[in-house]
């Protein structure tokens, strides 16, 4: 193009010569420009993105806009990954569980008492107080009442329904996803390879242990003898096999499955764990009640004395105790491979790693009565 | 009927008897853990004289410990509620009414949800059930007041009892916490696992007693069955003896649930089936109906805990295997129903 | 065995029966007339303690019925409602053997005795043989019947029949009216029937009584109390007396 633009010898105008007035008006015209790209956000390390693309559990895709600022999550295991990434104070909203049931959130988060409660047990959410909460982003639970679509179809946020369904791949995608959305990306890569590192290690452990050798393990979890998870990832890593695998289907992925109780006799569990995750006041199975009813007096697990507490599910995972119950289990299970540590201080460092809090561990081990089982 | 009826002969009667105890005997050899039958054998006959120094084998546990309590509260609770609700289908002169049309069901539910959510230890679940089911059918005799005597306004309080309590359990519900929650609605499944030799003790002797007294009363569910008009005309005292069926199938229905829960169909069905074979004289009908639904329980729950590894809930099964019978019946009786 | 009333009164909404003395004869048959919602029904409901009176005014031989048990009272007293009560189809003869329920206790079942008692009745009325029968197989005629032999099983003195004779056919009406007369004569019990039909009354009773309102208008032997005016006053409609073939006809 010709022109009449600073024509230097070579005739083009990218060859004049840079005077400084023309680099002034360079750096001013620089100046402005870097100006109106900067973020408004505050302290946001974070990079400007595009308009993200998310598949939800369940399979649906969902377009989430560039700049999630509000959020309400109704699964609590995706917003104990939100606390955990740091993105705490993009909540404005809470479900009923994590503010009035769980014993951990309140140790985590201690905020979120502050925050208003949009949904209730085995109902649709408060769709006015969602609506007046203005959530770019709102994450349903996609094994809870009510269904996802209905809530998408009530509100114009977009609606993605994300859990593990007690799957540990899963979990490790889902920090990774909501890293993305809330632009916490490399916290969220710090902390889903702290995660592999060190289940990693623990199957490493169990590398010279044959596969399929590992303690048969009885799972009774959510307060009921004959309640059974069919698959409980924690036990697998640990090394353990779990007698209901294969019971249902594996597309109900990790269901809960109900037995009578001769199935558990012919089993015969080398180790029974009973989901400990309760007020002690409030456990309907425990360990004495166990050891002490006759129908189960053959099993080897009771003979050896081999029953034991373990943490469960409760509206699947919370990242960090999930780890700290498979090195619990792995100590359990493979006591040769695995020397007695500190479980408290381990406990506690895993908690502060995820959300730079000390002594986690301890209060809610105090809360849940748990220095009984995690006595080495 | 038209005469269709069979003619029940001795045989018939006994061979009726006999089947639940038989079916209750095979039974044992039913379940998920495979017992040789040679072993069932030796294991029964070591437990009827046990050896000395006998080590706690598996076999011994699983008959005597966890197959035998099942299958007794099987053929007693299948008993009790076929002759529960055929009584109260005589008294009520109403084929629709069933050991539950007084607020039985939900009353027991409430008391169970109560004592999970709210009260705890002391107050287990069963006692909470049981105490709870009397009082909702207290409730409907209080609200029926002096037409107490009457049928439509009994059974028009047992459907406001029942709507009552269940009202109240959807608020037990509601501000229960996950966890107890979780327990409840195990509870209200409806279910036989939960039969331990401990619970048994208190129930069955209930159960049993409760199931006598109604085969006494067999005959004079006849009476009754006239109508209040009619049974005081003919010399019958017949407020007590209303009283008398009521109680003794409520107190009976309510210890049954206590420890099962709600298991449905078995009081409407059973009866039904046998009035649509021998006619329908109560001197025939309960006993009988003590019988089948005795074996119709007994069958389900070997189904229930023996078909696939987990537990399939008894509810649907009672349906499942008692409603194609019913409809089989149905149309080789014709059209006269009662 | 007579029946004596003595300052019955019975009340239920608007109406009131008010009956000041009245006796029926023993081993008769005693006809009670009157128009709709006189009291006739009620009456003998109140006889037959369905409905409940003050004591001290119902007497059957001398006894207060009101202070008697249940069985006692059975022994004294039976009824025949108009309609049955029906929703299980019983055979004839358990139908029958519910008569028996006054003497058989509460937890027991009939005796060889009892169902020999109800078979006797069923061949008395007229039924043998039916027994195996559904109750609701036979006529409504034969019916009337079954409710009339449960009665008899009962074994009371005396029996108390609601409209015994309504719906019936002429020929099904004679035959329960003879069969009244058979039971008053041979039997010697104490029969009180209510009718409509005052051709029937007239014919088949020893005395009648004329009720309207509530109360008692004429009592005593047809052949005394019987008028025009009477039946001008209980009926509010002129009836003409005609005699004929030796008996009395009523022409509207």
């Amino acid at each position: 193009m010709t022109g009449t633009c600073g024509k230097g010898p070579a005739g083009k105008w990218y060859n004049a010569p840079m005077t400084p007035a023309r680099w002034f008006t360079f750096l001013a015209l620089l100046a402005a420009l870097a100006a109106s790209a900067a973020p408004v956000s505050a302290g946001d390390p974070a990079q400007d993105q595009p308009a993200a693309a998310v598949t939800d559990s369940l399979g649906r895709r969902v377009v989430i806009p560039p700049r999630v600022r509000r959020i309400i999550s109704l699964e609590p295991e995706i917003t104990r990954i939100i606390v955990a990434l740091g993105g705490g104070d993009r909540l404005v909203g809470l479900d009923f569980f994590l503010r009035y049931h769980d014993h951990l959130f309140p140790l985590l988060y201690p905020a979120g008492a502050g925050l208003p409660v949009v949904s209730n047990q085995g109902q649709d959410p408060n769709y006015e107080l969602v609506l007046k909460l203005r959530p770019d982003v709102l994450f349903s639970s996609p094994s809870e009442f009510p269904s996802t679509e209905t809530m998408q179809l009530k509100l114009r946020t977009p609606v993605a329904a994300l859990a593990s369904l007690g799957n540990f791949g899963r979990l490790l995608d889902e920090i990774e996803t909501v890293g993305r959305l809330i632009g916490r990306v490399d916290r969220a890569r710090e902390l889903a390879e702290y995660f592999r590192n060190r289940i990693g290690s623990v199957r490493r452990a169990l590398r010279d242990v044959p596969a399929g050798t590992g303690p048969r393990v009885y799972l009774a979890f959510w307060g009921s003898l004959l309640r059974t998870p069919v698959s409980y990832e924690p036990v697998d890593a640990a090394g353990g096999t779990n007698c209901a695998a294969g019971l249902l289907p594996s597309y109900l992925g990790a269901a809960g499955a109900t037995v009578p109780v001769e199935q558990i006799l012919r089993w015969d569990p080398e180790v029974i764990l009973v989901q400990g995750n309760y007020l002690p006041a409030e456990r309907t199975v425990t360990l004495q009640s166990i050891l002490r009813d006759p129908r189960l007096a053959s099993l080897k697990a009771v003979r050896a004395g081999r029953v034991h507490y373990t943490f469960g599910f409760w509206y699947w995972w919370d990242p960090a105790l999930v780890l700290v119950e498979t090195l619990y289990l792995a100590r359990l299970l493979h006591p040769r491979e695995f020397p007695a540590f500190d479980f408290e201080k381990e406990g506690n460092e895993i908690f502060r790693k995820f959300y730079g809090i000390d002594g986690a561990f301890t209060a809610l081990a105090k809360i849940l009565n748990c220095h009984e089982w995690v006595r080495n | 009927m038209s005469g269709s009826a069979t003619k029940v002969r001795g045989w018939m009667v006994w061979a009726a008897f006999l089947l639940p105890v038989v079916l209750l005997l095979l039974s044992l050899n039913v379940g998920t853990y495979h017992i040789p039958l040679r072993d069932v054998w030796t294991t029964i006959s070591r437990g009827i004289s046990p050896a000395a120094g006998a080590a706690p084998s598996p076999y011994a546990d699983i008959l005597f410990r966890i197959r035998l309590p099942r299958l007794l509260l099987a053929l007693f609770a299948g008993a009790a509620l076929s002759v529960s609700g055929a009584s109260l289908q005589s008294l009520f002169r109403n084929p629709l009414v069933f050991e539950f049309s007084l607020g039985i069901s939900y009353g027991a539910a409430f008391g169970a949800a109560l004592s999970l959510v709210f009260l705890g230890k002391g107050f287990p679940p069963q006692l909470a059930a049981f105490v709870l089911a009397v009082l909702a059918v207290l409730l409907v005799l209080v609200i029926a007041g002096k037409s107490a005597s009457q049928i439509v306004p009994v059974l028009l309080s047992g459907v406001i009892v029942s709507a009552l309590f269940q009202a109240l359990l959807s608020l037990v519900e509601f501000f229960a916490n996950p966890y107890a929650l979780q327990s409840l609605i195990f509870w209200l499944m409806g279910s036989l696992a939960n039969a331990v030799w401990g619970d048994l003790a208190v129930t069955l002797p209930i159960i049993v007693l409760g199931i006598a007294i109604l085969i006494l009363l067999r005959w004079r569910l006849n009476v009754l069955s006239l109508g209040e008009e009619e049974a005081r005309a003919l010399g019958v005292n017949v407020k007590w003896e209303k009283v008398l069926v009521i109680a003794v199938a409520t107190l009976t229905t309510a210890a049954v649930t206590s420890v099962t829960g709600v298991i449905n169909w078995i009081g409407l069905i059973v009866p039904h089936l046998v009035r649509m074979m021998v006619g329908p004289d109560n001197r025939k009908v309960i006993p009988l109906s003590a019988a089948f639904g005795a074996s119709l329980l007994i069958v389900a729950d070997d189904i229930a805990r023996s078909a696939a590894s987990f537990e399939i809930p008894i509810g649907i099964l009672t349906s499942v295997v008692g409603i194609p019978f019913f409809i089989v019946l149905l149309r080789r009786s014709g059209k006269a129903w009662l | 065995m007579n029946i004596r009333v003595e300052n019955l009164e019975f009340s239920y909404d608007d109406f009131r029966l008010e009956i000041g003395s009245l006796v029926f004869a023993g081993a008769r048959v005693t006809s009670i007339v009157g128009p709709n919602g006189a009291g006739k029904s009620t009456f003998l409901k109140c006889a037959a303690s369905v409905l409940a009176v003050p004591r001290r005014s119902l007497f059957v031989d001398g006894k207060d019925l009101t202070a008697l048990r249940g069985r006692e009272r059975a022994a004294l007293v039976g009824y025949v409602p108009q309609e049955p009560s029906f929703t299980f189809n019983y055979t004839v003869l358990d139908f029958v053997l519910t008569g028996r329920a006054a003497f058989i206790p509460a937890f027991s079942s009939p005796a060889g005795t009892d169902v020999r008692l109800a078979e006797d009745a069923l061949h008395y009325v007229g039924l043998p043989g039916r027994g195996r029968r559904p109750f609701l197989e036979l006529s409504s005629g034969e019916r009337r019947l079954v409710l009339i032999a449960r009665a008899l099983a009962q074994g009371p003195e005396v029996l108390l029949l609601d409209e015994p004779t309504s719906f019936l056919d002429p020929r099904h009406e004679v035959e329960t009216m003879t069969l009244c007369r058979r039971l008053a004569e041979d039997k010697k019990k104490t029969v009180v029937v209510t009718l409509h039909n005052l051709e029937m009354a007239v014919r088949y009773s020893d005395a009648m009584v004329f009720m309207k309102g509530g109360k008692v208008v004429a009592a005593g032997a047809p052949g005394d109390i019987l008028s025009e005016s009477l039946l001008r006053d209980v009926y509010d409609l002129d009836m003409k007396i005609v005699e004929c073939a030796g008996q009395k006809f009523f022409v509207k």
